[in-house]
């Protein structure tokens, strides 16, 4: 869980993926870094050649700041990605300039706001971050295009729940090394693909290439989806700690779907199931597409607060995802290929009569 | 017109990513015309005619999905609430009929508002099965359907829900016979997902990586009371397209069309479309670039569950293209 605290926003993940390399590297055959950034690891598996392959990918950055303008020693600040700006205020940053340096985001106290101006959300372009260096020290360290980080260490809460800045999507990476960890001891007859993708929070740039790259028989993204909050409505929220959801739609392959809701019941895994009727917003969307098209399924784990720095979930609910996902590799057999439903007899064709 | 064949295209189910029984039923009518059919990774249905090794490698695609609604909730009391699959209108809702794959029927309607005003959000309408409460409900959550409305003939109009695009895969299924002696390499790609992105038929082509495409869809028209001005007439022939808001057609495609057309001496029209597009917007960008063009079906009401093309239009797209690929 101390990837929830390492440092990666979109466009910057290295220093987290050399850590994330150290972690895998036990568990690998092969590991290599593709153009675009992703880590791409390989566990060989034991079926004949040509042997299939199965990538999972969760993705590895998480939503930022960056630095748009130094203006007296104070910087100006942009998102990378859906960062909420609402809940800004007050929070301790690190700055990756020339070194990581430690500011915070300030705005104007209360005392001197007129009564309307208490009732917005301040805009961007008057939030700003000061690392309480002298101009001349600032302009030296920071330049514009720096990345900006939440600095928030990771909270364990009672009843099995934790709280951290980056666990969209972190909390998946874990879970996919968990399955990693978990296959190492197992058999299993396909090829194993775990990649930690990047820029997924600006456009799932690091899933459509790797896609492309591995060219797998079948993908399994992993991401976050809304933990069930205090003041939510019914619809498209899920509770923590039920379990993992699995994804059904249009960007799903309903036959790896089927597999891999009977691989959960098998396992007596708690699920919830997740209606999607359109672009789910996940590296699924991007990998489902790559190429000739690759048969594609997504889990989620309910997360609370979501691009908050306080993004809650309970522990099981990754380790399930890591079960899940490991016993459905382990579970395909070498000839396994999800097909369709009347899929289409070669020999109805009229060259074959 | 095979008004038989029409009825069944169109009333077969088949929202995006669930277009079993419209593939099913295409490959049918295809089977003893193709030489090579397959389905792919993504559920398309490709239907392959071998020309003489002379000619071009060419793809010709109409979607199979449509729009549709999917369930995201199922209340104590056995209302269903749902989510769009494509552009679904809540106005178009109200009172219309949905079905399930297993059959179930629902009736859509909206909660009583104190204000009504504002049109209606898609959150402010439910799906009524009939049921007493929850567990009497027959479809679970993510559960997809499609509206219910049957295919009318009318003098020369034809009435329909999910015209877009079966009318597309009709025109191929009746083309692919016409075209027996063409020279070229066809591809009739019959194309899944279109209403969610283009997505179908972004990997096909990916995978027959050809010389041209064409898309076979609908277009909207500016022949009806206070539309937005649009040259398409509905009855005055297929309409060749020049742009839409996804891209704009190959010149050599669009000449193609055109040239066909005066072939063939059947009526066209240009098409400048400003909101949507076709499966041609995602050929278009596939590998490294394919030259695509579409030929579009004039239909007013598109993405309501009464559709409504001209079946001159339709006879006059299946003579041009076949002038086009001889």
């Amino acid at each position: 869980m101390q990837l929830s605290e390492a440092v990666g926003p979109s466009g910057q993940e290295e220093s987290i993926r050399l850590q994330l390399e150290d972690l895998w590297r036990p568990f690998t055959t092969t590991m290599r870094a593709d153009a675009m950034g992703n880590l791409i690891a390989m566990q060989q598996g034991s079926g004949p050649e040509p042997r299939p392959a199965v990538m999972a990918a969760a993705h590895l950055d998480e939503i930022g700041l960056i630095v748009t303008q130094i203006e007296e020693g104070f910087l100006h600040i942009a998102p990378i990605g859906g960062t909420d700006r609402r809940v800004l205020l007050g929070l301790e940053v690190l700055v990756h300039g020339r070194e990581d340096i430690p500011g915070l985001i300030g705005t104007r106290p209360p005392h001197v706001l007129s009564a309307e101006e208490r009732q917005k959300t301040v805009p961007w372009e008057k939030l700003f971050v000061d690392v309480g260096l002298p101009a001349e020290k600032v302009n030296q360290l920071v330049h514009v295009g720096d990345p900006i980080s939440i600095r928030q260490p990771l909270l364990t809460l009672e009843n099995g729940r934790v709280a951290g800045k980056a666990f969209d999507n972190r909390a998946s990476v874990v879970a996919l090394t968990l399955a990693l960890e978990e296959l190492a001891q197992r058999e299993h007859a396909w090829d194993f693909y775990a990649v930690a993708t990047v820029q997924e929070e600006v456009g799932l740039k690091g899933a459509i290439t790797s896609a492309y790259g591995i060219n797998p028989q079948l993908a399994v993204a992993l991401d976050v989806t809304f933990g069930k909050q205090e003041d939510d409505s019914k619809i498209g929220v899920f509770e923590l700690d039920k379990g993992p959801t699995i994804g059904l739609g249009p960007n799903f392959h309903p036959q790896l779907f089927q597999r891999i809701e009977a691989t959960a019941k098998e396992l007596e895994i708690p699920y919830h199931l997740d209606p999607t009727p359109g672009a789910s917003g996940t590296d699924a969307w991007g990998i489902q597409v790559a190429r000739e098209g690759i048969p594609t399924s997504l889990l989620s784990i309910p997360v609370r607060y979501m691009h908050q720095p306080v993004e809650t979930l309970a522990r099981r609910d990754v380790e399930r995802t890591g079960r899940l996902l490991a016993t459905f590799v382990a579970g395909l057999e070498s000839s396994y290929r999800p097909g369709w439903e009347d899929e289409v007899d070669e020999t109805a064709a009229r060259s074959d009569q | 017109m095979n008004l038989g064949l029409l009825t069944q295209l169109t009333q077969a189910f088949g929202p995006s990513g669930y277009e079993d029984k419209v593939r099913a039923l295409i490959q049918e009518h295809v089977a003893p015309w193709a030489d090579e059919l397959r389905t792919d990774p993504l559920g398309n249905l490709i239907a392959y005619h071998r020309g003489n090794g002379k000619g071009q490698k060419i793809v010709l695609a109409a979607h199979m999905d449509e729009i549709g609604v999917m369930v995201s909730h199922v209340d104590k009391e056995g209302y269903l609430r749902f989510t769009r699959i494509g552009g679904v209108y809540p106005l178009h809702c109200i009172g219309s009929r949905v079905r399930f794959a297993d059959g179930t029927h629902g009736v859509i309607y909206l909660e009583h508002r104190e204000d009504t005003s504002p049109s209606p959000k898609l959150t402010q309408l439910y799906i009524d099965v009939g049921a007493t409460n929850k567990d009497d409900v027959p479809v679970s959550v993510g559960a997809p359907a499609v509206f219910v409305r049957p295919l009318v003939q009318q003098g020369e109009r034809l009435i329909s829900k999910a015209l877009d695009d079966r009318i597309g895969c009709y025109i191929l299924i009746e083309l692919l016979q016409q075209v027996q002696d063409s020279p070229h390499d066809l591809y009739f790609l019959f194309s899944t997902q279109e209403e969610v992105g283009l997505r179908g038929a972004r990997t096909a082509a990916f995978s027959i990586n050809p010389d041209m495409a064409i898309a076979v869809d609908v277009t909207i028209t500016g022949d009806t009371p206070k539309a937005l001005p649009m040259a398409v007439t509905l009855g005055d022939g297929p309409a060749i397209k020049v742009q839409d808001s996804g891209m704009i057609a190959h010149p050599k495609v669009r000449q193609l069309l055109v040239d066909a057309a005066r072939k063939a001496k059947v009526p066209y029209q240009l098409e400048v479309l400003r909101g949507g597009t076709t499966d041609a917007a995602a050929m278009q960008l596939t590998r490294a670039g394919i030259p695509s063009g579409a030929l579009s079906i004039p239909c007013r009401y598109i993405h309501s569950p009464s559709e409504m093309v001209d079946s001159e239009d339709v006879a006059n797209a299946i003579k041009l293209l076949a002038a086009a690929l001889a």
